[in-house]
């Protein structure tokens, strides 16, 4: 029982995709198909991505209300340099300025000492503002077609790239916060932030360097879907940032810091899509489909809740956990 | 100790600032009273106050230039505030118009239905309220309004006339459910499919109001119904993120938008995009002044009075003469009429 | 406490005087510079009147969120639960009269506060995953209920609660008023309010010395309900209709910026109601003057930004004069 409940915190939410793979494969013909599951993969590829950097900034202990609005400068960002820089220097510079704006965040966070709740969300009133003042209010078309081909084309004919970048980006992330010490170090300043500068962590430099990383998967995803449309987009996905906090809580990741959880966190922007979507070709109206993620995340957060006093109580009977 | 004096502090300043007002208030209370009957004003003593949706869709940025536009030709002062697509704003801003004392209000609301005790309001002050598109409730003069469902058949018979093949299907992105007026698009779009009996096969709410929406949604609508030959998106910039996911995938499938929004007429250039039913945005703002100057100046009078506005479709063929006469009509030059795919700005 | 003047330095008082007036002071500078700017518009009994009347739309839902953040937690359903115990409301306004419309909006929204408690009490959820789910279902049992259909509002005694006015006061600044007396007294004169400072400050000890934890925040979150209640009650009659889509859209966000700027810590144990229903005028104060004077709406936003940011710093400024940590 300890092991499989040790095994459900990392793959719990894998369980249910299965389950909702199996129900969607038997109810519709169409879940059948090997473009359908690749096209919900890619469509929860762009929340998981941003996801991987809130999972960082919800181990430190905080959060990032602010990615939306990055996405979007990063979008017209690009849109502007394109003509004049050509692919790679705008993608260059327009990241490099949404990892500054991660920056900021980090260091009104941790030097001012303002509460990520209102830096971030601050930043993003500010960092909306700010693109619509450099677009004028408009969407910039993109006349270099050839862009396209980042978002929108496929390895080897078959997977398309966003996926890639996710599985990759996914691997960078997985290996920075469990195989370095700088991941144990956000653990640490997440779990006891006091004890961790106790011991001599250098926490602000930690927590910046977070924000720093939220801000740059958040970009990724807004060149991605950049080039896809070809449109730089300065209200771009309105609302998504509670989609992303959605999936990296319904990954398993604790909002009380210190734990982190990014094999959930993947796993979950692929079911957040899976029920969007898959609802969606079901005909199921838009309402229910709120209705299932918010009764999703209810449940799968109670069960979590038992599994723990579950291992409490086993703790406690002194099984060795 | 402190928290008592901080409160008694501010007590008394609020106190000071009521009663200063209050003394104030009597004065002008009395002299609004009498305003309300029916007369004449003078071009120059004319304000019109416009509250606008949200200036960040390009849609209701042609709409405030055309009540702009419209203002500065009749020579008319103006002042606009933006709802910032908040309906509890929306209804502040139409209080604070009143308390400005403007002559007029365009409002084009975001939520049509929450409108009626501030519309109440203004009438009361003898102040006229004419909506510029969306809708409308209580009291209002006149509203001017694109024909929403019309302009949802023009894109089935588009569609019609490209497949006439009865057994071809198609694909519908509708546009989320709060925004019920402008479903009318897609009502109007599968009242003719039926028609002319064609099938929609697979409909979609664009989730993400955006053109990477468009994008997914798409993508989701291609999953659910492949064999479809053509779908409408009933935003423009939707549309644009959808006929680009079909571009990506070298599918065949032509994407129809409405709108007529710049980026739409930028993509129907490239061929990426088949056709957008064109609303008249700029003509509804204008609309809504000169119905405003026709009751104020004019003496005119309207009491609930719906105003049609005309929607049209665009082709390739009819692009270039569209953009100009856009062009001509209202100096925006984001349309790009002469042949260039630089970015607007 | 209060009265330990002696020995201050002179960088602790400028502390507690920052910490008294600071907020008082913002609000003052903005009415102020407004008023210099464009006093015909701005510096007017009407415009004044209604930007109070305005702030009582996030003022009153304010309050339940001050009393849940001063436990240290959060509650994000507020937008949602506006909008179903609105349309609830509203649809039962329409057959039985406004009164009953009214009473059922204020029982609908305290029942989902008790709900809310229960989920994060009894199946031991945390607050911020609970409401998070509630912000989804709640909004989407209210399109479900009304099949997406606007719910209008026309009854006169409903219309009157959010419109009419007495003594040339508009109602709602008194129902305002009357919110924050009876939660002041909740918070300051009963027990009630040195539990939940207990709880905010240390749930286990106050849980060890006999405050049942539990039922406290159970209460916390009814008040929620309560609050939002009266709020959905006012807003319903500002629209003159309950939209399932629209009513409450970004509501969440606007009271917790609010309580932040209001001075309560997002930690818990700490926090001002008075400094909540200064802020929450700040916010409408300040948006009304930049759209009174004008200014292009993008850089509306971005100076909302930046006076959010400034005012919360002036707030840790406070105790780095004090010389305490937060």
């Amino acid at each position: 029982m300890i092991k499989f409940l040790k095994l459900y915190e990392k793959i719990g939410i894998f369980i249910l995709i299965v389950a909702a793979s199996v129900f969607l494969a038997i109810v519709s013909p169409n879940f059948r198909n090997l473009n359908t599951i690749l096209s919900i993969i890619m469509q929860g590829s762009y929340g998981a991505i941003i996801a991987f950097g809130m999972t960082f900034a919800i181990t430190s202990g905080g959060f990032d209300l602010s990615v939306e609005a990055i996405m979007g400068f990063t979008s017209v960002i690009i849109a502007m340099l394109i003509p004049s820089l050509g692919f790679a220097g705008s993608i260059i510079i327009a990241i490099l300025a949404s990892c500054f704006v991660g920056f900021l965040n980090g260091v009104l966070i941790t030097k001012v000492g303002i509460s990520p709740l209102i830096t971030t969300l601050s930043m993003q009133v500010i960092l909306r503002g700010a693109s619509l003042i450099i677009t004028n209010g408009r969407q910039v078309v993109i006349s270099q077609k050839s862009f396209m081909s980042i978002g929108a084309s496929k390895v080897f004919n078959l997977i398309p790239t966003p996926i890639i970048y996710m599985v990759v980006l996914f691997a960078i992330f997985y290996l920075i916060l469990n195989q370095t010490s700088f991941g144990r170090h956000v653990a640490a300043s997440g779990s006891n932030e006091q004890a961790a500068k106790m011991s001599g962590l250098n926490v602000n430099l930690i927590k910046t360097v977070v924000y720093i990383l939220v801000a740059f998967s958040a970009s990724i995803v807004g060149v991605i879907r950049t080039s896809q449309t070809l449109i730089g987009i300065p209200t771009m996905a309105p609302g998504f940032t509670l989609n992303v906090l959605t999936i990296a809580i319904l990954g398993g990741t604790s909002l009380a810091g210190g734990k982190g959880n990014l094999t959930g966190t993947l796993f979950a922007g692929i079911f957040i899509s899976m029920i969007y979507y898959g609802l969606n070709l079901l005909n199921v109206q838009i309402f229910y489909q709120m209705l299932a993620v918010g009764i999703t995340l209810l449940f799968a957060l109670f069960i979590d809740g038992l599994r723990m006093k579950y291992l409490e109580t086993a703790k406690v009977k002194g099984i060795r956990v | 100790m402190k928290r008592y004096l901080r409160i008694s502090v501010f007590a008394i300043l609020i106190l000071a600032l009521v009663v200063t007002f209050a003394i104030a208030g009597c004065k002008t209370g009395t002299a609004t009273a009498k305003g309300t009957t029916a007369k004449t004003m003078k071009a120059a003593d004319v304000t019109i106050g416009y509250s606008v949706w949200t200036m960040e869709f390009t849609f209701f940025q042609n709409l405030e230039k055309g009540v702009k536009d419209a203002c500065k030709a009749f020579g008319f002062k103006y002042s606009m505030l933006d709802q910032k697509s908040d309906a509890t704003q929306m209804v502040q801003d139409m209080n604070t118009l009143v308390n400005q004392k403007v002559s007029g209000i365009v409002s084009t609301p975001v939520d049509p239905g929450a409108m009626a005790p501030a519309v109440q309001k203004a009438r009361d002050a003898g102040i006229p309220v004419v909506c510029a598109d969306i809708g409308k409730s209580g009291p209002v003069n006149a509203l001017i309004i694109s024909n929403n469902f019309n302009g949802g058949q023009l894109a089935a018979e588009f569609l019609a006339k490209l497949y006439p093949d009865k057994s071809t299907t198609f694909g519908l992105g509708n546009l989320k459910p709060q925004w019920t007026y402008a479903r009318q698009r897609g009502e109007g779009f599968k009242a003719k499919c039926d028609e002319l009996g064609y099938t929609v096969k697979s409909e979609i709410i664009v989730q993400n109001p955006s053109a990477e929406g468009g994008y997914d949604t798409m993508q989701q609508i291609m999953s659910a119904a492949s064999d479809i030959k053509g779908a409408f998106f009933t935003s423009g910039r939707e549309a644009v993120g959808a006929a680009n996911y079909i571009k990506s995938q070298n599918g065949e499938q032509k994407v129809v938008g409405y709108n007529g929004d710049p980026e739409e007429f930028n993509a129907i250039k490239d061929g990426i995009l088949a056709a957008t039913v064109l609303q008249q945005p700029y003509v509804i703002g204008y609309k809504a002044v000169e119905t405003l100057k026709e009751i104020l100046v004019d003496g005119k009078s309207y009491e609930n009075v719906e105003i049609p506005a005309e929607v049209k479709l665009v082709t390739p063929e009819n692009l270039e003469q569209v953009a100009k006469e856009i062009m001509d009509s209202t100096g925006n030059s984001a349309y790009g009429a002469p042949a260039t795919t630089t970015t607007t700005k | 406490m209060d009265d330990i003047k002696v020995g201050l330095t002179p960088k602790q008082r400028a502390g507690n005087l920052l910490g008294s007036f600071g907020l008082i002071a913002i609000l003052l500078i903005i009415f102020g510079f407004f008023s210099l700017l464009i006093p015909k518009l701005y510096f007017t009994w009407p415009n004044l009147r209604d930007m109070i009347r305005f702030s009582s739309y996030v003022g009153i839902g304010a309050i339940g969120m001050t009393f849940c953040i001063m436990t240290g937690n959060f509650d994000i359903s507020v937008g949602s639960m506006l909008a179903l115990a609105g349309v609830l409301g509203a649809s039962v306004a329409l057959k039985a009269g406004g009164i009953f419309g009214v009473i059922i909006t204020m029982a609908a929204a305290t029942l989902l506060g008790v709900i809310n408690g229960l989920f994060v009490t009894k199946l031991k959820i945390p607050a911020f995953i609970t409401t998070l789910g509630m912000y989804f279902i709640f909004r989407a049992l209210a399109y479900i209920y009304t099949n997406n259909n606007p719910q209008y509002i026309q009854d006169r005694f409903w219309i009157f609660l959010g419109n009419g006015s007495f003594l040339g006061i508009p109602l709602p600044i008194y129902i305002m008023a009357l919110c924050y007396v009876i939660a002041y007294l909740m918070l300051r004169k009963a027990p009630f309010g040195r539990y939940i400072l207990a709880i905010g400050t240390n749930s286990r000890a106050a849980a060890l010395s006999g405050i049942n934890v539990d039922n406290i925040k159970i209460l916390v979150f009814t008040l929620i309900g309560v609050f939002v209640g009266v709020s959905a009650v006012l807003n319903g009659s500002m629209l003159g209709a309950a939209n399932p889509g629209m009513m409450g859209d970004g509501y969440e966000f606007q009271v917790i910026t609010a309580v932040v700027l209001g001075g309560t810590a997002l930690t818990g144990g700490s926090g001002s109601l008075g400094g909540t229903l200064i802020a929450a005028m700040v916010i409408v104060f300040l948006k009304t003057g930049m759209s009174n004077a004008q200014v292009n709406s993008y850089w509306q936003q971005v100076a909302t930004g930046l006076v959010l940011i400034v005012a919360v710093s002036l707030n840790k400024l406070k105790f780095w004069l004090i010389g305490q940590t937060q």
